[in-house]
């Protein structure tokens, strides 16, 4: 197997380190500031939450997905390793189903996305559904 | 500055009471079988926790601003809540101060609820609870009354101080855990811990309402679970999952 040289001129060094610095900054972001409202009343959506787990074979995407129409769900992989899970609730739910009456809206689906940064083969992703978690298996690929 | 941290009781206090606490913490177990604890045996709130070390929080409910720590009772039961995810570098104050106050209580058992989390929950139709406790007489009652105990392992988070500044007071203490998701809120395994619960005292409760709103929960409960997993992240609560060693 060939393997691919490091590369060790400085601007390289330094552009890795940045790279590096970039990734470590958004992850300490994601850790300190949660992202603002768990709905979006425009695409009428609740966000679901969602857990990657990657091992070397394959990555493991669950989200917990209660109240859907299993019927419903779709899985979507685009170009840029971006996981997008949806699906349609049973029923609309208002703000008002949780006792909150100072806003207005009604939502109609449970949504997610995910992003790795790993090669995936997205072609053979396997979905499963136990006790109201959805668990989307991509294999790793070698090349994109 | 001095941190300031206090109780503040609205009600008369039983002494002599068996407090549970259930904070925010894996698959948000001990808060949502407290919480349920609390609504069906119609507690009153008895007193609150009053901190600087908690964010600038109210909670409002029925128009009405509340504390997000609170503590409920009855004439033999205490039981604390946090609809808060309590802060990590706050924990040890907190807890500190919940177990100074017990005792000041004369508080004869502390049982803290929580969650176990487990990699492929799944796939499993029924968690498993187990118990853990400050001496081996306690133990032994777990042991007959058909508790599994957790022989092994770390405790991290809230539950492991309510054990470790209870033995320092001799203060009789149980974490019960149920086998849950580490991020996803479980009522499910918050049911399964209460059950164990009546197994251990005279609090019997009725679980089915708990796992008819399962769904509503799990829908409603995802914001304060996003909050707790980043406090628990923060507190290295995925050492649970470590083998300890001790040769």
């Amino acid at each position: 197997m060939i393997e691919k040289k490091e590369k060790h001129s400085t601007p390289d060094i330094l552009e890795k380190y940045l790279l590096e610095s970039d990734d470590l900054s958004n992850e300490l972001q994601e850790i300190e500031c949660p992202e603002g409202p768990s709905w979006n009343i425009e695409n009428c959506c609740l966000y679901a939450l969602s857990n990657v787990f990657i091992n070397p074979k394959e990555v493991i995407i669950t989200a917990d997905l209660p109240m859907v129409e299993l019927e419903t769900i779709k899985v979507e992989v685009n170009d840029e390793n971006l996981i997008m899970i949806s699906a349609k609730m049973k029923n609309k739910i208002k703000f008002s189903d949780f006792g909150i009456f100072h806003r207005n809206g009604e939502f109609s689906f449970l949504r997610c996305k995910e992003k790795v940064k790993e090669n995936i083969d997205s072609k053979k992703l396997e979905i499963s559904f136990k006790n109201g978690i959805l668990e989307v298996r991509i294999p790793k690929s070698i090349h994109r | 500055m001095p941190e300031s941290i206090k109780i503040v009781e609205k009600k008369i206090i039983p002494s002599e009471a068996t407090m549970i606490i259930g904070l925010p913490d894996v698959g948000l177990v001990g808060l949502i079988a407290t919480s349920f604890l609390i609504s069906e045996l119609k507690l009153e709130e008895i007193a609150y926790m009053d901190s600087d070390l908690l964010p600038p929080v109210i909670v409002l409910h029925d128009g009405l601003p509340k504390a997000p720590l609170r503590i409920y009772g009855n004439q033999n039961l205490i039981a604390v809540i946090s609809e808060l995810a309590v802060p990590s570098p706050a924990i040890y104050s907190i807890m500190r101060k919940i177990v100074d106050w017990a005792e000041e209580k004369k508080v004869k058992r502390i049982i803290s609820m929580g969650g176990i989390p487990i990699e492929n929950r799944q796939t499993i139709k029924e968690p498993k609870v187990f118990g853990a406790a400050s001496d081996q007489k306690l133990i032994e009652m777990l042991n007959k009354n058909g508790v599994n105990l957790m022989k092994e392992g770390y405790i991290v988070g809230a539950q492991a101080l309510s054990m470790r500044y209870s033995l320092s007071k001799n203060i009789s203490s149980i974490a019960i855990l149920s086998q849950s998701f580490y991020n996803y809120p479980d009522p499910q395994a918050a049911a399964i811990a209460l059950k164990e619960l009546s197994k251990i005292s005279e609090i019997e409760i009725d679980v089915s309402k708990l796992l008819e709103k399962g769904e509503e929960i799990r829908l409603k409960a995802r914001d304060i679970m996003k909050r707790t997993q980043q406090e628990m992240n923060k507190m290295q609560k995925s050492q649970e999952y470590d083998l300890p060693l001790y040769v």
